[in-house]
């Protein structure tokens, strides 16, 4: 029996991860996210049945705006959920590794959706159903004549997280990462993008990244708290997906004609801390 | 109370050298001239105004802490003992971070009921040093000298090793060295970067010759560096340490039923010419080397 579990314990992916299900954001001001959002091609689809948050989405991307006990105005990503096997069995495996539990708050009839503490003060999720229903078909209502399922402007996916981290953290978190959920850490010549800092961590699944970012040497620590910093959004084609939302509205960070364009690209800032960052990646 | 004109900013103390409130202690350490404390719980747990209060003392006090302590009988156990654990540490974990503490000091199990297999407890560590990253603290394991497996710092050094974990490292008490009579070439294997704190104290006679007498004299008999008859060993201890290349913080960990019945103030100034010694006559800086960096701002 302990053979088999020690087995299963060392699984390149012990959780069965398979992607990411949904970014959540916190905000008191989630109209403005809202707009910005869908500046960005993202679709307002849902809202839930008992608070105050709205369901964004557009292709296989969902996004959680959450209005409910916001931590202020600027937007922050409060949590990530990851999509894996057995939502209960990732969990506890994690809790048993050291995770915090998170306690849950839930409705009558809501989805008890197991978390545990992430960075900062963000949480992680595990979700299990995403193939046949999903979660949303509990907690969210519809919104009326809504395309639930709207496409991806220039099929753009998630491609992964960065987050910003403590100087000399980078191989706390990379412990953290591979200890809870398998994360490897890329050799320190892997980057992506058009912004190479620290270190890259490839999820277990292979379908997504967490980049460790370490602040400036002569920054003190309370100026730059570690959180999840921005969303790195994956597109086949950087610069058609560039035209297709400079349409839009949306203006990106000069490269200054250094033909970075074909590798990826940054977006403006909006409300004090959105920004996007667009990586070229064919899947 | 002017600067002194010595800087020991290497050294601290331990509040649990001395009575008195926390706000009490806080000021005696300052006041003695000192800029680093190693806290307590007993002294959050036990504050008036609560976690929150206490921790706008320490803040206020200007005062770095260096660390906090102590977990105690934590690796080892199964079952519902480890769970109940777990909940201890995390409760700790949750005050050493507000009151502005990047480390925790865990001292080795005493516990019976604990197991002796070096693998479950290592795998133990490594757990707790998982609850502590997110929180961005290190956990520093300490060899208790009469802890039930590890009680000397190399096989603590060891366990430390095997729980392999970035933010874990070794904690050294030089009470425990020398009661245990550990030969202090041992420090030579250990590696300065996995040193993350180191706790000074003496004490009065030269032999302990049993369990129950090193446990009474570690709890009520210590005296600070320099007080003591292992004044050689100690200056030995440091400058070990100090040529491995060790550059953290130092504090004086010294349990003396006498010092809880003197004025704080006046224990802090024992504490400041054990620092002076260490400093000036032992480790020979007239300026510190730079330590680790420290960019917590204060205020």
């Amino acid at each position: 029996m302990s053979s088999i579990r020690e087995a299963l314990a060392d699984s390149p992916n012990p959780l069965q991860l398979d992607g990411i299900e949904f970014v959540e954001y916190a905000t008191s001001k989630p109209q403005a996210l809202g707009q910005v959002l869908e500046v960005m091609g993202f679709r307002p689809v849902a809202r839930h049945r008992s608070r105050e948050v709205l369901l964004y989405r557009q292709g296989d991307m969902n996004v959680i705006v959450n209005a409910h006990e916001p931590p202020g105005e600027t937007p922050c990503i409060s949590a990530i959920a990851l999509r894996v096997r057995d939502a209960a069995s990732a969990y506890q495996k994690v809790i048993a590794k050291g995770g915090w539990a998170v306690p849950t708050k839930v409705e009558v009839m809501e989805l008890n959706i197991p978390a545990i503490h992430g960075v900062g003060s963000s949480r992680i999720y595990f979700v299990d159903r995403y193939t046949e229903f999903s979660i949303y078909d509990v907690d969210f209502v519809p919104i009326p004549t809504v395309d639930q399922k709207p496409p991806a402007l220039a099929g753009m996916h998630w491609f992964g997280v960065v987050q910003y981290v403590g100087l000399d953290r980078i191989n706390d978190w990379i412990e953290f990462y591979g200890e809870l959920f398998g994360f490897q850490v890329t050799p320190a010549e892997t980057h992506f993008g058009v912004l190479h800092a620290g270190r890259i961590l490839r999820s277990p699944c292979g379908k997504f990244f967490v980049q460790l970012i370490e602040p400036l040497p002569d920054l003190p620590d309370d100026e730059s708290p570690e959180r999840f910093e921005r969303v790195g959004i994956g597109a086949a084609d950087i610069p058609a997906a560039m035209t297709e939302l400079r349409q839009r509205g949306v203006t990106f960070v000069d490269s200054h004609g250094t033909g970075s364009e074909a590798r990826g690209a940054i977006t403006e800032t909006w409300l004090g801390g959105v920004w996007f960052e667009l990586v070229h990646d064919a899947r | 109370m002017t600067q002194p004109p010595i800087d020991v900013s290497d050294f601290g103390m331990d509040t649990i050298s001395m009575s008195g409130s926390l706000a009490t202690k806080l000021q005696a350490i300052r006041d003695g001239g000192f800029s680093q404390v190693m806290l307590s719980a007993r002294d959050v747990a036990g504050h008036d105004g609560g976690l929150e209060a206490a921790a706008k003392l320490v803040r206020d006090s200007g005062l770095r802490v260096s660390g906090f302590q102590v977990l105690r009988d934590f690796e080892g156990l199964s079952g519902h003992l480890h769970d109940y654990k777990i909940d201890v540490a995390k409760s700790m974990l949750e005050m050493c971070k507000a009151v502005g503490s990047k480390l925790l000091l865990v001292c080795s199990s005493t516990s019976t009921h604990a197991t002796t297999d070096l693998d479950a407890m290592a795998r133990d560590l490594r757990k707790l040093a998982m609850l502590a990253l997110p929180l961005g603290i290190k956990v520093a394991f300490e060899g208790l000298s009469w802890g039930r497996t590890v009680n000397e710092f190399p096989q603590a050094w060891d366990l430390v090793c095997r729980a392999d974990a970035p933010n874990l490292g070794l904690a050294l008490d030089s009470f425990h060295a020398f009661a245990t009579k550990t030969p202090l070439e041992e420090l030579e294997d250990l590696d300065p970067d996995r040193i993350f704190f180191v706790q000074l104290a003496d004490f009065m006679w030269q032999e302990i010759r049993s369990v129950e007498e090193r446990i009474t004299t570690a709890r009520h008999f210590r005296v600070f560096p320099g007080e003591g008859v292992h004044s050689e060993q100690l200056a030995h201890f440091v400058t070990a340490l100090d040529r491995l290349g060790y550059r953290g913080d130092y504090s004086f960990e010294v349990f003396n039923d006498d010092y809880q019945q003197m004025q704080p103030i006046t224990v802090a100034q024992r504490a400041w010419r054990s620092a002076v010694w260490l400093q000036d006559g032992v480790l020979r800086r007239s300026v510190p080397l730079p330590g680790q960096m420290r960019l917590k701002s204060r205020g």
